[in-house]
């Protein structure tokens, strides 16, 4: 596992959650494979124990993460499918984050759809 | 559990007075908050037992009085200032030290010593402010502490060194059944490690809280006009050439021109402050 923290984007328990689904979605975090524990979590990324807890509450509370008390947390098993729906929910959450940027800021929805089709066609060098 | 259970613990200077009730949650990082003068250093002191006080504490449910040596060897401190003899090498004041508390971890302390590269062998007056720091800092670990407790942990200490220290209070929090409660200006290292903040302020506890619930209890906004509607709702208003930045508890507040975003500790002593001082 491994997770980068930005002081910048948004609240530190959303962005541990977020990379850790993300691992979880690509396969780098197998079912069964134990995490860190809360304490050592929070130490590692020097933020709150309360901060960590939250992250992994979370986790648990969605199914991607079980604890066995006394032992750890460990990830959850996921089935396929349920892995590739939630990477469409997580995938239209972002685009309605988009769409709300698009429309605080005048763009109108056919211009949206627009940018998006280029963003489609753009050769993937650049990211 | 608390690590520590305060309850109306006064100490009366005559032109200061300290008058404090507040729980300290064992297993987690309380960072203390306040003005130069609002009764920080008082407060530790007093939980050491260094200052006379009355009032009552537990310390991990068990009250001071008739368990003197048993609470003493549960709590350690790192005062501002080393509250040692600094004409001593660190050779000397092991031994002492050693004699004192029967927990004392001595490979540890040889570990760390090594570790942060202080020398066991020259006077500690001769230490820079971080090496002093630092060496207070180990003195208190190798004691085995349950609770700790920090004064100004990282003041005048250089940002690297600040972040050994940050870390070997998180390897002290490693235990669950430790508790740390730090007083710092410097809030940005409360943003990063703290779970609860306390907010001092001319010696009473001005707010006590889980510092995430805290930071989202508030909205900071910088606003272009000041309406009627938002001056109501507004907490601490600072006004700029630029427009007025404010406190909210106001979820999602709206209008034209506003920049809304999560407040950071230091923000929300700021403002409250500003608040309280308008009263």
């Amino acid at each position: 596992m491994h997770i980068q923290l930005s002081l910048r984007s948004g609240p530190i328990y959303e962005q541990i959650e977020y990379q850790i689904r993300a691992q979880i979605f690509s396969g780098e975090l197998k079912a069964g494979e134990a995490l860190p524990s809360i304490r050592t979590l929070a130490k590692e990324l020097t933020v709150g124990i309360i901060t960590a807890k939250r992250a992994y509450d979370d986790l648990i509370a969605e199914g991607f993460l079980y604890a066995v008390p006394g032992k750890g947390v460990f990830v959850a098993e996921h089935r396929e499918d349920e892995i590739a729906h939630g990477k469409t929910e997580r995938l239209r959450e972002r685009l309605r984050e988009a769409k709300k940027f698009a429309r605080e800021n005048g763009i109108p929805p056919e211009q949206f759809a627009e940018i998006l089709q280029e963003i489609m066609e753009e050769n993937d060098e650049r990211s | 559990m608390n690590g520590l259970e305060i309850k109306n613990l006064a100490v009366d200077f005559g032109n200061f007075k300290l008058d404090a009730t507040l729980n300290v949650p064992r297993g987690c990082v309380t960072g203390l908050v306040g003005r130069n003068g609002a009764g920080k250093s008082t407060l530790i002191k007093a939980i050491m037992r260094q200052q006379e006080a009355s009032g009552s504490i537990l310390y991990n449910g068990i009250p001071f009085f008739g368990n003197e040596t048993e609470v003493l060897r549960r709590i350690a401190c790192v005062f501002d200032s080393p509250h040692f003899s600094t004409y001593l090498r660190p050779k000397r004041l092991l031994k002492i030290v050693k004699g004192m508390y029967p927990a004392f971890d001595e490979e540890l302390y040889g570990e760390l010593m090594e570790k942060f590269a202080l020398p066991g062998d020259k006077l500690v007056r001769t230490f820079s402010t971080g090496m002093k720091r630092k060496f207070g800092l180990i003195l208190a670990l190798c004691q085995k502490p349950d609770i700790l407790l920090l004064d100004e942990p990282t003041a005048g200490i250089d940002p690297y060194d600040r972040g050994v220290i940050i870390d070997l209070i998180q390897q002290f929090m490693l235990d669950e059944g430790h508790t740390v409660l730090f007083s710092t200006h410097i809030t940005e290292d409360l943003d990063k490690i703290a779970d609860y903040i306390v907010f001092l302020q001319n010696g009473k506890v001005l707010l006590s809280e889980e510092k995430e619930t805290l930071c989202e209890t508030y909205r900071l906004v910088q606003a272009p006009e000041l309406t009627d509607g938002m001056r109501e709702e507004a907490i601490g208003v600072q006004t700029s050439m630029f427009g007025y930045t404010f406190l909210t508890r106001q979820k999602n507040p709206v209008g034209e021109g506003l920049l809304v975003k999560t407040p950071t500790v230091e923000e929300i002593f700021i403002h409250l402050l500003g608040e309280e001082e308008k009263k």
